[in-house]
């Protein structure tokens, strides 16, 4: 029973790792030369609910990729404006920590391997065309493409390809699978009703910062500047993706964490304004690398799913991550990849899929999402355990707790405890 | 098969033309009136930021520009090559598998122009070098021009399925010549050798003893032999079609390249389709062209899928064009 995976961000190897576990053989395929898409350029995990959504995974036996960045994490336990208790993987490691991991498995992985078109079989997938022409044929496959550019929607709903770590003129666009198999993307919007959303954050150059900056940041994960009054600009929170960090703090102020780089919370900063600040004098950007002018457009093409993360209207595609719906984040990633790998083997071997229960925050976030993004209100907004609505919903609901021993009890009254550790196959 | 959609002149110095203005880029669907970004065939640059960056302008398009001509060799009653001079980026630009030009003589009117193939681009001393046949007025003009003649080019959709041909490595490719559209032919078999390829050619003597092409063929390393394809019904001889069966066996031939008219094609084509299916086929074009830019719509086939393809610009699968039932 083969599993192929598209996309190997962090909803990818999430799934693939899941559905090996589970028993299938997995083949990934990933059109740049990296795993872990836009996992390179983040680093923030266990933020506020994401604390709790990561110890539910791990009480679920769900918690490989946790263990790893977690074993990745450069600070631990820091708080930042609107946030509290983060942990902050290193991204200059994490990415050949997470392949070798993969490699260990037995998961097969084409790098360069971009998928152009789908081999269909009535409702169903026969097999992926690579942009050679290579076939490859799988029993069940799981799209978990992102929802980044490619470089026409960055220009078209942006402000033009600002060479993020993506690189698509290297690499060939993203491509919307499940569109080529017949079921048209929905779209994200913003506040203003306009398509896509611009990624939030970019990473400077840690050298290229002063030695207070530098130590600060070495010393505590976090450093906190002001911005000169007459380059505030809030507008530029509306085009924000990260909508758990559009505060006017992070207008006012630049919020630097220490993710290996220096992580920037803050859409694009022209280089000249940045570079009036004390500290910032010799800044220079590491991604995107065009973070003066412009970062990436996203959630232009969401697949309708069910709460099983399979796609409407495909008998055997899952989607997962950015790709299933307006989610932000590696944990929000990770969380639907799981799932995703764990209902492709279920359902090849003629089970049901499963959900999630809604006591548990990551079966509600799935379940929440999917209803709001039915509504006007709903596709405006992003979903992340992190911020924004969600948190807020998962303190309502009780689901928000740091107390690793209350989420282990939630999953054991749930009968649960390692239910991702079962061999179906 | 995976779907095969390519515009010749995507990510070229012609990328966006005039038809992104009219929202009909053949590649684009964000320069269409679809406003998604889901590009089938990305060649490197997307043409959607071109075409934003450029001020929602299409590129300039290809101008008559007038070059000399140094030499003009009557090769046959109806047959002569012009040697014209140009200048060193047309040389270069027109040195590729697929080149024509548009010819027209000076005073003519724009309905003259003629699209004809280059068969050699001489990059040292910038001549190109194209043969015409006469057969109607655009020709008969192009036979009165003396030392100066109208050119419009780089133009490349000349071959169809170039791809194959391109893709071509250290292996062995067929070429079955006739008549003047083996012309195309000598310049894709130059490009070809220099991927590390062989090439046999199959010229078909016609009414002559020998293809004019024969000499080019041989002075680049092909090896050649002078057949007459067709018994007296149209049917490829016996005696031929033993040779093209030994010649794939010997072979093992990848690409086959067929430079004769689309009857000649079809011909050619579900024969060694019937011999072995692995072989992809390229095919010289010969569309009816009138402006070259994919917009006057002359040159408009239709695939066995009833896409309507603008062959002047747009590539396509031969064996997808000249065999009635696809059996893969
Ligand atoms: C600058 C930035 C900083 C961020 N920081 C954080 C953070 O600190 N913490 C956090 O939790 N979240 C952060 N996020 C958000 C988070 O990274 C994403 O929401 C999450 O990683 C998305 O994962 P994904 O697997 O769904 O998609 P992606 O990471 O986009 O992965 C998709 C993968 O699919 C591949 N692919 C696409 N098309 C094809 C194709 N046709 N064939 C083969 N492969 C294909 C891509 O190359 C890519 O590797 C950040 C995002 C950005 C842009
Ligand atoms: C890409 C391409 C490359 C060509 N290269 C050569 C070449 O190297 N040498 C050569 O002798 N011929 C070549 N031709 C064919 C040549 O263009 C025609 O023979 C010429 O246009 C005939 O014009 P006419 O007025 O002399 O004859 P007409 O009496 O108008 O036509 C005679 C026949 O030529 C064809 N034809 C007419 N107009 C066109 C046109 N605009 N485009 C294409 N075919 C037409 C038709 O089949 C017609 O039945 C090429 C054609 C194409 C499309
Ligand atoms: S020749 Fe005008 S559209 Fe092709």
């Amino acid at each position: 029973m083969k599993v192929v995976i598209i996309g190997g961000g962090w909803a990818g190897c999430a799934a693939a790792i899941q559905a090996k576990k589970s028993g299938a053989d997995v083949l990934i395929l990933e059109r740049t030369d990296l795993l872990l898409g836009l996992g390179n350029v983040g680093g923030i995990m266990r933020n506020n609910g994401r604390f709790t959504a990561a110890e539910e995974m791990i009480a679920l036996g769900a918690g490989d990729i946790f263990n790893i960045t977690d074993r990745c994490a450069r600070h631990k336990n820091i708080d930042f404006p609107g946030h509290k208790h983060a942990w902050l993987y290193d991204v200059t490691i994490i990415e050949p920590n997470v392949r070798r991991y993969i490699y260990d498995m037995g998961i097969d992985v084409f790098f360069e391997a971009r998928a152009v078109d789908v081999s269909m079989d009535g409702k169903a997938i026969k097999g992926i065309y690579l942009h050679d022409g290579t076939l490859i044929e799988g029993d069940v496959f799981i799209e978990t493409t992102g929802s980044t550019g490619p470089m026409g929607n960055c220009i078209k709903y942006g402000k033009g390809c600002s060479m993020c770590i993506l690189r698509c003129p290297s690499y060939g666009p993203r491509v919307s699978i499940s569109r080529r198999a017949g079921v048209e993307d929905l779209m994200g919007m913003r506040e203003d009703g306009s398509y896509g959303a611009m990624s939030g954050s970019c990473k400077l150059n840690k050298d290229s910062l002063s030695k207070e900056i530098r130590d600060a940041l070495n010393e505590k994960g976090v450093y906190v500047a002001q911005v000169p009054p007459e380059d505030v600009n809030l507008d530029k929170l509306k085009m924000k993706v990260c909508q758990q960090y559009a505060l006017k703090e992070f207008a006012e102020q630049i919020v630097l964490l220490d993710t290996g780089h220096a992580k920037l919370m803050t859409s694009y900063y022209p280089l000249d304004k940045l570079r009036k600040i004390k500290g910032f004098e010799n800044a220079k950007f590491e991604d995107p690398y065009s973070g003066g002018k412009a970062n990436s457009i996203r959630y232009l093409s969401m697949a309708p799913r069910d709460n099983s993360m399979k796609v409407k209207g495909i008998d055997n595609l899952f989607c997962a991550g950015e790709k299933s719906g307006l989610f932000v984040g590696h944990t929000e990633a990770i969380v639907t990849g799981t799932l995703a790998g764990y209902n492709a083997v279920r359902t090849s071997i003629g089970l049901d899929p499963v959900e999630l229960p809604v006591s548990l925050a990551v079966g509600d976030i799935i379940r929440y999402e999917n209803s709001m993004k039915d509504t006007q209100e709903g596709i405006r907004k992003r979903y992340t355990f992190a911020g924004a609505g969600y948190f807020e919903r998962m303190k309502e609901l009780g689901l928000y707790t740091t107390d690793v021993a209350e989420i282990r009890e939630r999953v054991e009254r749930l009968r649960m405890e390692d239910f991702f550790r079962q061999r179906l196959i | 098969m995976l779907r095969y959609i390519d515009c010749i002149d995507a990510g070229t110095d012609f990328c966006p033309c005039t038809l992104a203005e009219r929202k009909e880029c053949i590649i684009c669907p964000q320069l269409q009136d679809r406003n998604v970004c889901d590009c089938l065939n990305w060649k490197g640059t997307c043409m959607c930021q071109e075409f934003i960056c450029n001020g929602l302008k299409s590129k300039k398009s290809r101008e008559f520009k007038k070059f000399d001509i140094v030499e003009t060799v009557k090769l046959r009653e109806d047959l002569f090559q012009l040697d014209i001079k140009v200048t060193k980026g047309l040389a270069r630009e027109l040195n590729n598998i697929g080149s024509y030009v548009f010819l027209k003589r000076e005073g003519d009117i724009e309905a003259y122009s003629t699209p004809s193939s280059i068969m050699n681009s001489d990059t040292v001393n910038n001549i190109i070098s194209i043969v015409i046949r006469i057969v109607g007025p655009k020709t008969k003009a192009l036979k009165e021009v003396e030392d100066k003649i109208l050119v419009k080019g780089p133009y490349w959709n000349g071959i169809q399925g170039q791809r194959f041909l391109k893709e071509l490595k250290n292996k062995s490719c067929l070429i079955l010549a006739r008549g003047v559209s083996a012309a195309p032919a000598v310049l894709a078999a130059k490009k070809v050798m220099e991927n590390g390829n062989q090439v046999y050619v199959l010229l078909d003597r016609g009414r002559s003893t020998e293809n004019f092409t024969k000499q080019k063929f041989k002075d680049l390393g092909c090896k050649v032999e002078d057949v007459s394809f067709f018994d007296r019904s149209g049917n490829i001889s016996g005696e031929n079609a033993a040779i093209i069966e030994h010649l794939l066996k010997k072979w093992g031939f990848k690409v086959v390249l067929s430079a004769g008219s689309d009857w000649f094609h079809r011909k050619m084509i579900s024969f060694i389709r019937g011999l072995d299916k692995s072989i992809n086929f390229s095919t010289v074009n010969n569309s009816i062209m009138c402006c070259g830019e994919g917009v006057c719509g002359s040159c408009e086939i239709i695939n066995i899928r009833g896409e309507r393809i603008r062959s002047c610009k747009q590539q396509y699968d031969p064996s997808e064009v000249f065999l009635k039932e696809m059996d893969n």
